[in-house]
């Protein structure tokens, strides 16, 4: 009777100490947030003055260059916000204007980026683009489907800088922020 | 008859070297045994398995304690984990099992059957920073491919083992196993990064250097199984011989170093499986950076109307392509090891002189020269098992008190890496021929189980013969 006690006493216990456990609430992983910020760059554009002295006229380049990027289902279905940063550097010796324009797929014209720049010696001009519930509608963002450069050459076509390799130069990255859940 | 459930670790250090239970010989095919024999039929009512996270528990993000799960998660993982933090389970279902004497009374013959499941998933620590927080910001920091390990199967067992004492102070045993994997996926050799770092011309140049390889087998089997609702067919024809095959062996021994002292060890699944029957692979390999689209007017000018941004995503498509094959693969099984010291002391069971008055005793191995039973034992023993990411190992102190013929517990302590705290305990009773165990381990963790970091329970039930009494 004594074993019978001692093993009555320890499936007790056992049962006891498996039983307890504090209150769990999983409905809580419906709200984790996953918002992720992603940042990449996106295009790179040089002109060359000596290229620029070549072209007759105003505009010395206009080139419509496609874009699918923003047009992914997976991006376009959950970014949030989003800021493009532009960098231009000129290091001409002629005042030149930078004109981007963002197109739908039907080529019509949904936003547009201006820049000016002094002739060399400049500084280089930085400009952040804010998308989303602080700037710009993201639906700009979501239907660019192309994207159009127009460089215009607001000085001569002769002069040439002394900085070595001369060229207008338009960087460009993007940080976008995703809802993924 | 045998019912045996077991939810176990992979860690079984209760149930090793407990040689009043049949089911020790799954654990050191040397173990000293002295059963005419034993047999059982499996109780298929469920699955059983065990879980074990070193870093973080289910109490620590689902506690209902009013916290946003967010900071918790934040504070709790994402800040704390690393890549070596695990996430394991193990779930074994034996549906046969048994063992007979031989006419040589000294060997002892055991085969059965059983459904293993094992997984273990390393923290993927920077794809989790990556998914949650992104790479924004985060010049030159580099994001490690090589932190996603995963490996896991499920696999049809099936077993014979010889234990034969040599004399009275040595036994050893070895088992053979043939494996029918029914699934498997691992991922376990990845390297490379992915990294931001300030660009040459643009802005930000973006690496990416993956070796990165997920190889699986039966997945798509029984996909296309289910969908045909013929997945419980698929599971059992893959079970038996119709999936993957593989190999494998058990060894251990027993040895007394003197009447009381005694040492075992043994080495299991040894072996591996050979992918063949529905392998597929996936890989990414190889290394590329890029600056976004980058237009040299003067360079392209003759091509300006080309698809630049085409041209970028094959760039990278062709640099770091992503493929899949359909190769036959080896896996090699999670080789364990134990080892134990042991010293009995106290009084002998049975009477005093030593002589037992039953026909259970340890070590009289049917027919061999009786070895005297003690009311106590105590030692140590030592469990390894090769992962992923290396060998781990457990360490154990162990005390088994016997009660007469008829009862027995075990109690240990283990330090592992999932718990300095784990005590568990375990109980054998012996009625007549019926044999009953339980054991658990980490019971001090039970106060609250969600808030544990390893929990396992196994019991059996038994009916064992000894023959005629000595």
């Amino acid at each position: 009777m004594k074993g019978l006690r001692i093993i009555c006493m320890f499936l007790l216990g056992f049962l006891m100490v498996i039983s307890c456990s504090e209150n769990q609430d999983f409905d809580q992983i419906d709200d984790l947030a996953i918002v992720p910020s992603y940042e990449t760059s996106i295009f790179y554009v040089k002109a060359q003055e000596t290229l620029i002295n070549r072209v007759a006229g105003l505009n010395f380049f206009t080139q419509d260059f496609n874009f699918d990027a923003f047009e992914e289902p997976f991006f376009t279905e959950r970014v949030i916000s989003g800021v493009l940063t532009y960098e231009l550097e000129n290091t001409t010796s002629k005042p030149i204007e930078i004109v981007l324009e963002f197109l739908d797929t039907n080529e019509n014209v949904i936003d547009t980026e201006v820049f000016s720049m002094d002739p060399a010696p400049t500084s280089v001009l930085s400009r952040d683009v804010a998308y989303g519930p602080t700037g710009k509608s993201l639906d700009i963002i979501r239907t660019t489907s192309k994207i159009r450069l127009t460089a215009v050459n607001l000085g001569d076509n002769s002069s040439e800088s002394n900085i070595p390799d001369s060229a207008i130069e338009l960087r460009s990255s993007a940080q976008f922020t995703l809802e993924l859940q | 008859m045998l019912f045996a459930l077991g939810l176990k670790s992979q860690n079984k250090q209760i149930l090793y070297d407990f040689n009043e239970i049949p089911q020790s010989l799954s654990l050191n095919p040397g173990v000293e045994s002295d059963f005419k024999w034993f047999a059982g039929i499996p109780l298929l009512s469920g699955v059983y398995g065990n879980f074990g996270t070193n870093g973080i528990s289910v109490h620590d993000l689902f506690a209902d304690d009013g916290l946003d799960i967010n900071v918790k998660f934040r504070e709790r993982a994402l800040n704390e984990l690393s890549p070596r933090d695990e996430f394991s389970s193990t779930i074994q279902l034996e549906y046969l099992t048994g063992g007979f004497r031989g006419r040589n009374s000294n060997m002892f013959y055991s085969f059965g059957g059983y459904f293993e499941f094992d997984n273990i998933t390393y923290w993927p620590q920077d794809y989790a920073f990556l998914i949650f927080d992104g790479n924004a910001d985060q010049l030159g920091r580099r994001y490690d491919l090589g932190d996603f390990k995963t490996r896991g199967s499920l696999v049809n067992v099936l077993h014979f083992g010889i234990n034969k004492k040599v004399d009275r102070n040595l036994t050893i045993g070895a088992r053979g196993k043939i494996y029918s994997g029914i699934v498997d996926y691992s991922s376990t050799r990845n390297s490379g990064f992915l990294r931001n770092v300030e660009g040459q011309n643009n802005r930000i140049a973006s690496t990416l250097n993956a070796d990165v390889l997920l190889q699986t087998s039966g997945l798509q089997d029984l996909d296309d199984a289910n969908d045909n609702d013929m997945l419980t067919n698929e599971i059992i024809s893959r079970a038996f011989f119709g999936g993957d095959l593989g190999v494998g062996a058990d060894v251990g021994f027993t040895y007394h170093l003197s009447e009381r002292t005694t040492i075992t060890g043994s080495l299991l699944d040894v072996g591996f499986i050979y992918h063949t029957s529905d392998p597929k692979s996936y890989s990414l390999d190889g290394n590329t950076t890029v600056e976004g689209i980058e237009i040299d007017i003067l360079e392209n000018f003759a091509s300006l109307d080309r698809d630049f941004w085409q041209d970028l995503v094959d760039e990278v498509e062709t640099a770091v392509p992503f493929d899949s094959d359909t190769k036959s693969y080896i896996t090699f099984r999670p080789t364990k090891l134990y080892a134990s010291i042991r010293n009995d002391f106290g009084e002998p069971v049975g009477k005093s002189s030593g002589i037992q008055n039953c026909d259970c005793t340890a070590g009289s191995s049917g027919g061999g020269e009786l070895r005297t039973k003690y009311r106590n034992s105590f030692g140590g023993q030592v469990y390894v098992i090769n992962r992923p990411r290396g060998p781990q190992m457990a360490l154990t102190g162990f005390y088994t008190r016997r009660f007469g013929n008829g009862l027995a517990f075990k109690g240990t302590y283990t330090v592992d890496k999932f718990s300095y705290t784990n005590v568990g305990l375990g109980m054998n009773l012996q009625a007549g021929p019926v044999n009953f165990y339980i054991m658990a381990d980490n019971l001090l963790s039970y106060n609250n189980i969600a808030d544990s970091h390893y929990a396992s329970f196994q019991f059996g039930l038994n009916i064992i013969s000894w023959g005629r009494r000595k």
